[in-house]
């Protein structure tokens, strides 16, 4: 996949974040042309394991600790002081123990804190793969955002979602190949993480907006209507028809006539997959959409089955809030109670459909966090600390070995000591189950063939069923 | 200074010369193995299938007998003699096996041949001696058909030092030739012909005088000109098309609006931003000096080495002018201290923001870690910007294709090891335009207060439930700060008497109070500047205002290592400043460390900026000519303008970068002269059309032969200021603070995570005159780019951009078509055509000439006009509803520590008394239809596009 656009064809500038929705016109025009578009569905490099991705971005960093990583050593140390260096915090430190309790759960005995009760569900819980090897390089959210999301800590390079797309295309014309989802406010480094990079900017991700227009000034000013904007687009296409005849020299203007009508038909199948009126009340309830502490995450796992389900490649939700420097009970109460019910229900849902086998569910944070704390405003403060040395990841469906846990941390949480991987590992295993090669999907820019790995990595065999 | 490039310095030693070979007769099979299989096999196999713990495949390759057994699989790898049987040859192609795995290590056709023709004579494997031996020999000549040796201050290894390179690779490194043109000729077309001519082509004939004038004054100014100069310039063309051109080129060179367009291009390179980006994305509240600095400087015509000698060490410039000025011994610091400079001082010091221009923000990064981060940014963005050299993959070990090895990497990396970052007081400058203050300082002071009372609310709650806890139990009541200390039974617990919003708000209205003072910094007489000095370990340098360390041991010495690997805690060989070795351009003529510079805590860096601005320096003149030639024609004569190392594309006109270069650097480094003498060519004014124009395109698809001009789209900020100036609302004030332009407004008030809090919303100037000026003044904040800008591919100011995309995306359709600037301007544009025309016929040919400087024709017209009456009708039957802008929002954030949500009310004080653009709502019918068309002419391409 070498491919060095120097002189993008035509076919490039037709497709933008949304490519068409399929029209005579269009097919015709694809037909018409030798080389591929950016978009077009692409043959895996090898047998693909997973059709899809979707990861599950828990934002600020969860707690190994305290969700699937259990440390009872902790609960005897509670309080005690910590001679442990790692981290930023100075002064005064005490380790904390995990405030939840712990069980197995399913057949494969998954570990789970007992806040997680939906996902405790043995049909969800033995189909979970609990990676927990990996280990990160920054301290700092945004730069370990960026790490996670597009391999470099730099903020300059393509997500991992843009590289899928890259590598595969979309199998859907309709809709952006790499969707992401968000709160309200956008995690810290904003659309960094999901940007193109130097990729061309049809691999960029869509963020399908949590208010408001979805995609930004989709619609039509209010006192216009669609009758109007019509007859507006075929005014402006006999001018600019008109235009392209005195310029036969100039290719893009073609393109560009083709890129108004796409962007009419976007007006309305955005609209129709987010909406989610056709799917059942007993759906919507199984994602928690009916309570309020679930309903954001709920409706946004359940459009992220919608969009696999028409062939999106890549979909990210963000779930901020995992920064539990303090009150570290609440926190991870408040924040697991917003995921339980409808990751697991994600996880069902896939499967009763089918999809699951072809569809791989991530869910990670962008670092783990400390076994210890240090003194704020003057007091114990039950919390953690960021720790790149030892995090947790869920995997779920698309070919990850089910029931398993891979890797493992020392005694207290401190740090991964058993089949221990750096992020890039990780990303390399998860282009390898989409079928894709981190050392042969690359770019070419600044002077040499680019991969998301940076340097190259191996895949984390273990991991794969 | 002298050029070295031909004289064999002996910085490695060559001590092997003369002695006798262990070898009788040169066997040309073990001869291949020693000088170019074995060092292939080290370099792309020995990682994986060396005899290290971590064997792949049981496939060992260090001893012949590995190399022929094979792996594991038990299929025999090497069949000496037979090369096209062996499974290693077939695995070098990719054909079954594909080694080496990654696409960087893929072995090039040569290097398989090398190993296929080892295989073929038996595959030999002397031992390490006779290896040895041969290497030697084959070291001690320079030019070999396998290529040429380049001296340098050595690799980490032998093998590195004494690797060839193709001549092509490493033309830039090569000294600028200057080739001899005929007279008469013009120089550019005389280069541009000749390799024309070699593929029977000639140039396409001279464009249209309008399309060539709208091409220059966008090149020139990035604006439209306007139908008056229009007319003037038809009419001066029919009389004299030279004079006519030549006056125009004069015109536009000497237009204000000159700076401001190439002054763009100069910051997509620096990566100017207003902020610092990552966590907290601070505000860089005086980098507008720096832009304004580099927009005087290009209107100025500012000799280019005086230009960038500035921008690397304008301080030292200042140091060494007060030290002069002012002879007494503590001056320096003095002036430091107080700011107290000349206005020349202050311009240099101005002018070193360059060297703050990258994302940073130290914040939860140790301060060895930071200081890291800092020096590998500057060095790789000096390499970058200056010498067009990638710097970045050196940082970890000797470069893999180009001749610098890792050791110039931290030589160069010393050379800034003194470098300090700090906000230093610099007065303001006359010609800095100071518009504003007052306003936008009255602004600052309303949202500091608007915070203070809010965070005093949640204060005043919680010390009144801590005043109840100590009462409660007849302890002295300790404010929030006096009673850190006490014992945890001593004292309230914390955030006593705060439920969780309250605990929320305290946290975003505390963050505010430290957010707006900053914003202060703005109209403070200071710059983000450097200064020379030691470094201070224990200052955490993230956050605060960074100052000045006046106490200074004048005895500090940095030290300085090669850290192998890139690894701080990986120290190898010492080093001291240095320059780029491989361009056999000396420092100095001490022959025997001639790439050293100066060690002391001063000078060092000045004198590496004497270095690059060198006359003799081939990659500094190199690369700016090469970036000039690139904006004109929107492709460089080498084509990747930030490395013209071996990775990046070869000159397609190698003679007439050179010639450019050498007649740059002979006239005083002036870029005007370089504009007027590429403007003036045949090649640059040549049509974009041509009769034989297919069979120029097929064989020659990529335009390298520049016979055809090319079509660019306008850019993001062309886009802007081209609507501004077409409805009548731009306004040409220069300089000064920035300008905050209405930004869509679901973006402007989308809440935007920072370290512990949210952003403060993004709120527009508030009168149009303030919003409506050159986008190059828009306020560039790293965590929120204009959604309209960065559609239209304003560059991501993380990286240096060394050319913009154009790329066409549906969401660009959806923003020209809806978006409420959009929208603005049509009616702005239509409110201008009815000031100014009183029918719709005289309206639309107004309109014609303002978007395109023509006439309709009349079909158009006709078109036209039946559509304008169509929606006339349309609009007679639409209310619009009033747009309302909100003077307050409510902003729901989920506190980070306790993961609860909670709301809290942000006020927008700027809507209270906000001037804004008309709208539908205001306006006729009859506007509202003209609008509509307003809006098809800037959507069309004829408008997006310059010819």
């Amino acid at each position: 996949m070498n491919t060095t656009k120097l002189n993008p064809n035509r076919r490039d500038f037709l497709f933008g974040l949304s490519a068409s929705l399929g029209s005579v016109a269009l097919t015709d025009m694809l037909q018409a042309q030798d080389s591929l578009g950016p978009l077009t569905p692409q043959k895996p490099m090898h047998e693909p394991k997973a059709k899809a991705c979707i990861m599950l971005f828990m934002e600020g960093g969860p707690s190994q600790i305290d969700t699937f990583d259990p440390k009872p050593k902790l609960n005897e140390l509670h309080k005690s002081e910590s001679k442990s260096t790692a981290g930023l915090a100075g002064g005064f430190r005490f380790y904390v123990g995990s405030p939840f309790k712990f069980r197995k759960t399913g057949q494969s005995g998954m570990e789970m804190s007992d806040q997680w009760q939906f996902m405790a569900d043995p049909e969800v819980a033995d189909e979970l793969c609990n990676y927990r090897g990996c280990q990160a390089e920054s301290l700092n959210h945004p730069e370990a955002l960026f790490h996670m999301n597009t391999g470099s800590r730099l903020g300059a390079d393509p997500a991992i979602g843009s590289w899928a797309t890259y590598g595969l295309g979309s199998v859907n014309q309709n809709l952006p190949g790499y969707v992401v989802m968000t709160e309200l406010a956008a995690p810290q480094g904003g659309a960094r993480n999901w940007s193109n990079g130097f990729l061309p900017a049809h691999y960029q991700g869509t963020r399908l907006r949590p208010q408001g227009s979805p995609v930004l000034d989709l619609q039509p000013q209010s006192f216009k209507d669609r009758k109007h904007q019509r007859r507006a687009l075929d005014e402006l296409a006999e001018m600019n028809r008109r235009h392209a005849r005195l310029h036969p020299e100039h290719k893009d203007l073609e393109a560009r006539i083709e890129n108004y009508e796409l962007a009419f038909r976007m007006q309305m199948s955005v609209p129709q997959v987010m909406d989610l009126s056709g799917e059942t009340l007993k759906t919507q309830q199984m994602y928690g959409m009916h309570n309020s502490e679930t309903a954001v995450f709920g409706r946004q796992c359940l459009m992220a089955r919608r969009l696999v389900e028409s062939g999106v490649r890549f979909v990210q939700i963000f779930a901020g809030g995992w920064d539990s420097h303090d009150y570290l009970e609440r926190g991870h109460t408040s924040r697991i109670k917003a995921v339980d019910q409808p990751m697991a229900a994600l996880i069902k849902d896939l499967k009763a459909r089918g999809m699951l086998d072809n569809t791989l569910v991530v869910w990670t944070g962008e670092f783990g966090r400390t076994p210890d704390n240090n003194r704020r405003g003057g007091v114990y403060s039950f919390g953690r600390g960021h720790n790149v040395d030892a995090m947790t990841m869920l995997f779920a469906g698309g070919g990850v070995k089910k029931g398993t846990i891979v890797g493992g941390t020392d005694e207290i949480g401190a740090t991964a000591v058993e089949n221990v991987h750096p992020i890039r590992d990780v990303h390399v295993t998860l282009l390898h189950l989409l079928g894709l090669d981190d050392n042969k999907l690359t770019y070419f820019h600044g002077g040499r063939y680019k991969q998301l790995s940076q340097f190259g990595g191996e895949v984390i065999q273990e991991m794969i069923g | 200074m002298l050029h070295c490039n031909k004289v064999i310095f002996v910085v490695v030693p060559l001590c092997f010369l003369g002695m006798t070979p262990v070898f009788a007769e040169p066997n040309p099979g073990e001869e291949l193995f020693a000088i170019k299989v074995l060092p292939l096999l080290k370099q792309k196999c020995f990682q994986c299938h060396g005899s290290g713990e971590d064997l792949k495949g049981g496939y060992d390759l260090t001893t012949r007998m590995g190399l022929l057994k094979g792996g594991e699989s038990g299929e025999v790898s090497v069949i000496p003699g037979k090369p096209m049987e062996s499974l290693l040859v077939s695995a070098l192609k990719w054909e079954g096996y594909e080694m080496p795995p990654k696409e960087n290590d893929r072995l090039s056709e040569q290097q398989i041949n090398w190993v296929e023709k080892w295989i073929q004579a038996g595959a030999p494997w002397p031992d390490a001696e006779i290896i040895a031996a041969y290497r030697k020999k084959a070291w001690g000549e320079r030019v070999t058909k396998e290529g040429v040796l380049v001296d340098t201050s050595g690799g980490l290894d032998d093998e590195w030092t004494y690797r060839r390179y193709q001549a092509e690779d490493i033309w830039a490194f090569q000294p600028v030739v200057k080739y001899e043109v005929p007279d008469r000729s013009h120089p550019v077309d005389y280069f541009v012909q000749a390799k024309l001519h070699d593929h029977d082509f000639e140039l396409a004939p001279i464009g249209d005088p309008k399309v060539l004038l709208r091409r220059a004054y966008y090149d020139l100014t990035g604006l439209p000109p306007t139908p008056f100069e229009t007319s003037q310039f038809v009419n001066a063309w029919r009389e004299n098309r030279q004079q006519a051109w030549n006056s125009l080129i004069d015109k536009l060179l000497a237009s204000p609006h000159y700076g401001e367009r190439w002054g763009q291009h100069w910051l997509d390179v620096a990566r100017y931003a207003d902020s610092g980006g990552y966590s907290n994305d601070y505000e860089r509240s005086n980098a507008w000096r720096y832009r304004d600095y580099v927009i005087r400087a290009f209107n100025e015509d500012k000799p280019y080495n005086r230009f960038v000698l500035e921008q690397l060490a304008g301080d030292e410039l200042a140091d060494n002018s007060v030290r002069e000025r002012v002879p007494q011994a503590n001056s320096v610091t003095t002036a430091r201290r107080s700011g107290s400079y000349n206005q020349q001082e202050a311009e240099w010091l101005v002018a070193t923001s360059f060297l703050r221009m990258g994302p940073f923000d130290n914040a939860m990064v140790l301060a060895p870690q930071a200081r890291q981060i800092y020096l590998d940014d500057v060095v790789n963005s000096v390499g970058q910007t200056f010498l067009s050299t990638t710097m970045r993959c050196v940082k970890c070990h000797d470069h893999k294709f180009d001749p610098i090895p890792t050791r110039d990497y931290y030589r160069f990396y010393a050379a800034f090891a003194t470098t300090q970052m700090a906000e230093r007081p610099v007065a303001f400058l006359p010609q800095e335009n100071q518009i504003n203050f007052e306003s936008e300082q009255a602004h600052v002071a309303v949202m500091l207060k608007n915070a203070e009372t809010q965070r005093n609310i949640v204060y005043h709650k919680q010390e009144t439930a801590a005043q109840a806890w100590f009462a409660e139990r007849e302890l002295e009541y300790k404010d929030e700060g006096a009673r850190q200390k006490l014992p945890d039974d001593k004292k309230p617990p914390r955030h006593v008497g705060l439920n969780a919003t309250d605990k929320g708000r305290y946290k975003v209205y505390k963050q505010d109070v430290w957010i707006w003072p900053r914003r202060q910094e703005r109209f403070q007489p200071m710059i983000q500047g450097v200064y020379n000095g030691m470094d201070d370990p224990f200052r955490y340098p993230g956050s605060r205002k960074l100052r000045i360390i006046e106490k200074q041991d004048s005895q500090w010495q940095p030290a300085s290592f090669i850290l192998t690997g890139g690894a701080l805690e990986a120290q190898g060989d010492s080093v001291e400043p240095g320059v780029l070795s491989g361009l056999g351009l000396p420092v100095r003529s001490d022959l025997s460390n001639p790439y050293l510079l100066p060690n002391s805590i001063n000078g060092r860096r000045l004198a590496l900026a004497k270095w690059i601005t060198d006359d003799q320096n081939a990659l500094t003149t190199r690369s700016i000519v090469n970036r000039i030639w690139q904006y004109h024609f929107g492709q460089a004569i080498a084509r990747n303008p930030n490395n013209f190392g071996g990775k990046g594309a070869k000159p397609t006109h190698p003679r007439l970068l050179d010639y450019l270069t050498a007649d740059f650097v002979e006239n005083g480094w002036r870029i005007k002269r370089v504009h007027k003498l590429i403007m003036t060519s045949a090649t640059y004014m040549q049509s974009g059309q041509r009769s034989d124009l297919e069979k120029l395109q097929q064989a020659d698809p990529n335009n390298e032969l520049l016979g055809v001009f090319q079509p660019r789209r306008l850019t993001a900020e062309e886009i802007r200021d081209s609507l501004l100036a077409v409805t009548g609302e731009l306004n040409p004030e220069m300089g000064g603070l920035p300008i905050r332009p209405e930004i869509n407004m679901e973006v402007a008030l989308q809440p935007r995570m920072i370290q512990f809090s949210l952003a403060p919303a993004y709120q527009p100037s508030p009168e149009p005159e303030m919003r409506n000026r050159r986008t190059i003044y828009a306020y560039r904040v790293r965590g929120q780019a204009d959604p309209f800008l960065e559609l239209f591919n304003q560059p991501n100011p993380n990286d240096s951009c060394e050319l913009r995309d154009s790329l066409t995306v549906s969401p660009q359709a959806l923003t020209l078509l809806n978006s409420d600037m959009m929208t603005d301007r049509s009616i702005a544009f239509a409110q201008r055509l009815i000031d100014e025309r009183e029918t719709l016929e005289p309206q639309i040919k107004r309109a014609f000439w303002l978007a395109y400087g023509r006439d309709p024709v009349k079909s158009e017209m006709n078109r036209l006009k039946k559509y304008v009456n169509e929606m006339q009708e349309y609009h007679r039957q639409v209310t619009p509803g009033s747009v309302k802008y909100p003077t307050e929002i409510t902003r729901s954030l989920v506190e980070e520590l306790s993961g609860e949500p909670f709301n809290y009310l942000e006020k927008l004080p700027v809507f209270e008394n906000y001037n804004a653009d008309a709208k539908a709502s205001e306006v006729a019918a009859e506007t509202r239809a003209l609008a509509d068309l307003c809006l098809l002419l800037f959507n069309s391409s004829e408008f997006m596009y310059v010819y």
